[in-house]
């Protein structure tokens, strides 16, 4: 008999749970130091989600391990919606190729709610390089193997990642120069001490714009709504080629379904408002290519397997 | 020159409005708060306001942040002066002998020294910007990983001046700081090293859980002991500005930090960081009483501050000029002015004049109301002292614990700090002195960075470092200093800058 009672007073306080959420405040956890474009993104969206979800959404830094502490303690939390994280290509594809003992599973331990920026990289060369196009710079690479630099923002970024798969679609070697951020990897490439870099496009953008640098082409299979006159890499030959730095909201894998979708549909009103869809495009962000959570998690597993093989063939390990 | 006299014209015309006004007064105020407060510093505080700059004008939104960081700057050597505790990385070297000067009762005049030199130093670099920030861009791109890695070796030739103690110990802590440096990813390889499986280490120690241990939990550790002794602090306070005499001997070094921060400030990448153990290092070399460093010389203090100072005004150029972020407040700097729709880079100041040189006039303003804000303060952060140490320490421990662990929200920072409040200890007992440890911590994976990319681009060839010029130039300066400390002929002056005392 107690146990009936106890039981059904247990399925209340459940109910009420899932009605009430969000009871208390929600924690959307960036697992990057704040600044980057991933924090800014996610302080854009919490004042929007809190209008909707009328709790108060704090952002809370997790930094640490190339964003698998704070990917790992959101998994690990209760999922009950009030613990959320910014997933990304790091954490979410790169990462469990890259470190050895990964402690999460990507698509498993993670309910996927909504895609929110897709960014493209852009080929961009020093301006003192001789190649007005992608074919050249092949041409050249395949003319002096060994003798190009490309730079990225960390060994296993998508940067890095780009210039491996360019060199095994042309066939060409090129050495990879890893730096800590892409901020002393663009002045480097400004000075001309290296060649070439697959930079984000929202931070290549101005200097493109300045003539800094110049552009060869955008690493997505679309062309960019930001630079259409940039051909995609696709386009100039190296088929299938087809890479965005992207992330969204994701809560942990036990998250009942109506709150993932409440919280899907929160999220999508929050950025198609007008002023933060405005300042996700500033970031360079086309819109979310998937809008719902189950074509999120079917996205999440093919950008796994992808660059899973990408970094397995690349040679890059942390361990 | 008219044209740059018009450019700040239109800069003050911006700066000087009510509403701008009260932004930069806002960012300072905030500002030195959280630089008093230890652990908690600009990039904490800068990124929990971005949201707010959203509904700001993208000049006010400036304006506040950048106020927020050089505010940050002076209070920063506040805590450091008073209780020895290091905000952030410049202020390490203002606690070698700002805390001195206190322990003596001359809290006071090193505070208002710091405050002078710092609004002197403000004032010189916000020239500097206003007429030679893009020529100054194009020499920080004249530094690649060569010259970098050659700029901290004669960095770290120098530091072993630093000590005053044994020179032996000098080296080895140096070297410690070196080897915990090591601790992380490996940016060439992405593997990770000295880790043992605790992903927390995965990005390595944190400087500021490294100064906070070493010196704020070491000192109050230190302090425990000295139970009859402890009043000694307040009681000799003298006078509360400098003297005739301290104003002598602060200019020149506040001069020659100006200088040499204003300079390092440009580099992109650790150059800011440089700048007041540069300063320091300095100032000491060619001090005709190097015996009284790090025993409470004033000049230890203006140079380091007054650098400090200039370099964190100067780090703007590369930002403004070519977007590229020098630090991590530039670096939400430029997420500040992204989410206004702003992309930073080379085109900012002739598309948005008013933005640069708003900014830039806002930097004097905000450095004259930081002298007229802190210089009355003073008398009140005395009166902090007396604050008897059963509740002193108990609240700065609480508040360097909050602000650690606001770093990154793990509480693994806090344990990391005790452990090295406690390694700290052994050291003072040990008369390790904990200053060449944090520069070597610092430097270390900085010279290692440059060091392997810059053989990478050579291709494994090492003649890149005397090919350069600019990095011949700084291998050969470390050179001759090495060779001033070794030759015998100046051994006895060697012996005066370290030894501390006869034995």
């Amino acid at each position: 008999m107690r146990f009936v009672v106890l039981g059904a007073l247990w399925a209340i306080v459940q109910l009420a749970h899932a009605q009430a959420w969000p009871a208390r405040p929600v924690h959307l956890v960036v697992p990057y130091a704040p600044g980057g474009p991933v924090d800014v993104s996610a302080r854009l969206l919490a004042p929007k989600l809190q209008q909707g979800l009328g709790q108060p959404v704090v952002v809370e830094n997790r930094a640490g391990a190339g964003g698998n502490i704070g990917a790992e303690f959101v998994a690990k939390s209760a999922p009950d919606g009030h613990t959320l994280v910014m997933g990304a290509i790091a954490t979410h594809a790169i990462n469990p190729a890259l470190y050895p003992n990964f402690p999460y599973d990507p698509v498993r331990d993670f309910r996927h709610v909504a895609l929110i920026v897709q960014v493209p990289n852009v080929l961009v060369v020093n301006n003192d390089l001789p190649v007005k196009s992608v074919q050249d710079l092949v041409a050249l690479a395949k003319a002096s193997p060994g003798k190009l630099d490309f730079a990225s923002g960390s060994t296993g970024s998508t940067g890095h990642l780009a210039g491996e798969l360019f060199k095994q679609l042309t066939g060409t070697y090129m050495v990879h120069i890893p730096y800590k951020g892409s901020a002393p990897a663009t002045a480097d490439l400004f000075a001309g001490r290296v060649h070439l870099m697959f930079d984000n496009l929202a931070s290549a953008l101005p200097n493109i714009r300045a003539g800094k640098v110049r552009a060869l082409a955008v690493t997505t299979a679309k062309r960019s709504s930001f630079v259409p006159e940039l051909a995609t890499l696709d386009e100039t030959g190296l088929k299938g080629f087809d890479m965005t730095t992207w992330w969204g909201v994701m809560a942990p894998a036990k998250t009942p379904q109506p709150v993932v979708e409440r919280l899907a549909a929160e999220v999508a009103n929050a950025i198609a408002s007008a002023d933060v869809a405005e300042r996700l495009r500033a970031m360079g962000s086309e819109a979310p290519s998937v809008r719902t959570p189950g074509d999120f998690t079917a996205f999440v597993e093919r950008e796994r397997k992808v660059y899973g093989e990408l970094v397995r063939r690349s040679g890059a390990k942390a361990d | 020159m008219g044209d740059i006299f018009s450019n700040l014209m239109l800069g003050f015309s911006v700066a000087v409005t009510p509403i701008h006004l009260l932004y930069a007064l806002i960012g300072v105020m905030l500002g030195t708060l959280i630089g008093v407060l230890p652990g908690i510093g600009p990039v904490a505080t800068i990124a929990m306001l971005l949201p707010i700059t959203f509904n700001l004008s993208p000049v006010a939104a400036l304006i506040m942040l950048a106020g927020i960081y050089y505010g940050a700057q002076y209070g920063g050597s506040t805590s450091a002066i008073l209780v020895n505790l290091p905000g952030e990385s410049a202020s390490v070297v203002t606690c070698l002998d700002g805390y001195q000067m206190a322990r003596q009762g001359r809290a006071g005049p090193a505070l208002a020294i710091c405050a002078i030199g710092s609004f002197f130093a403000g004032c010189v670099a916000t020239l500097i910007i206003a007429t030679a920030a893009p020529p100054l861009a194009e020499v920080a791109l004249k530094f690649g990983p060569a010259e970098y890695f050659s700029l901290m070796v004669l960095g770290l030739v120098a530091a072993t001046v630093l000590a005053h103690g044994s020179l032996i110990k000098a080296i080895a802590m140096v070297l410690l700081g070196l080897l915990l440096g090591l601790i992380g990813t490996d940016v060439n390889s992405g593997v990770l090293r000295f880790t043992f499986g605790i992903p927390e280490l995965s990005d390595g120690i944190g400087f500021v859980v490294v100064a906070m241990g070493m010196f704020g939990t070491a000192e109050i550790i230190t302090n425990l002991e000295l139970k009859d002794k402890r009043e000694i602090f307040t009681a000799k306070v003298t006078h509360l500005f400098p003297t005739k005499d301290d104003f002598k001997r602060a200019w020149a070094p506040v001069l020659r930090g100006t200088a040499l921060g204003s300079f390092l400030g440009i580099l992109p990448g650790g150059g800011a960081l440089l700048s007041s153990f540069g300063a320091y290092t300095l100032e000491k070399k060619i001090s005709r009483h190097p015996e009284k460093f790090g025993k409470g010389a004033i000049e230890g203090v203006a140079a380091p501050e007054a650098a400090n100072n200039a370099g964190a005004q100067t780090s703007f150029i590369p930002m403004l000029t070519l977007g590229i972020p020098g630090n991590a407040v530039m670096a939400l700097m430029i997420g500040a002015l992204m989410i206004q729709g702003i992309a930073p880079g080379p085109q900012v100041m002739n598309e948005k004049p008013q933005l640069f040189w708003g900014l830039i006039a806002s930097m004097w303003v905000g450095n004259f109301m930081l002298v007229v804000l802190n210089l009355p303060l003073i008398g009140m952060w005395i009166k902090l002292l007396t604050v008897p140490y059963r509740y002193l320490y108990p609240s700065i421990l609480v508040f360097m614990a909050i602000g650690v662990f606001s770093l990154s929200n793990n509480p693994w920072d806090v344990l990391v700090m005790a452990v090295f409040g406690i390694f700290g200890y052994i050291c003072v007992k040990l008369e390790c002195e904990p200053a060449p440890l944090i520069l070597g911590f610092i430097l270390g994976p900085l010279m290692e960075e440059n060091l392997r990319r810059a053989m990478l681009l050579s291709r494994g060839d090492p003649m890149t470092f005397l090919t350069k010029p600019i990095s011949a130039g700084f291998i050969v300066a470390s050179l001759i200093l090495l060779v001033i400390v070794a030759l015998p002929a100046l051994r006895k002056k060697r012996e005066e800058v370290f030894v501390e005392e006869p034995k």
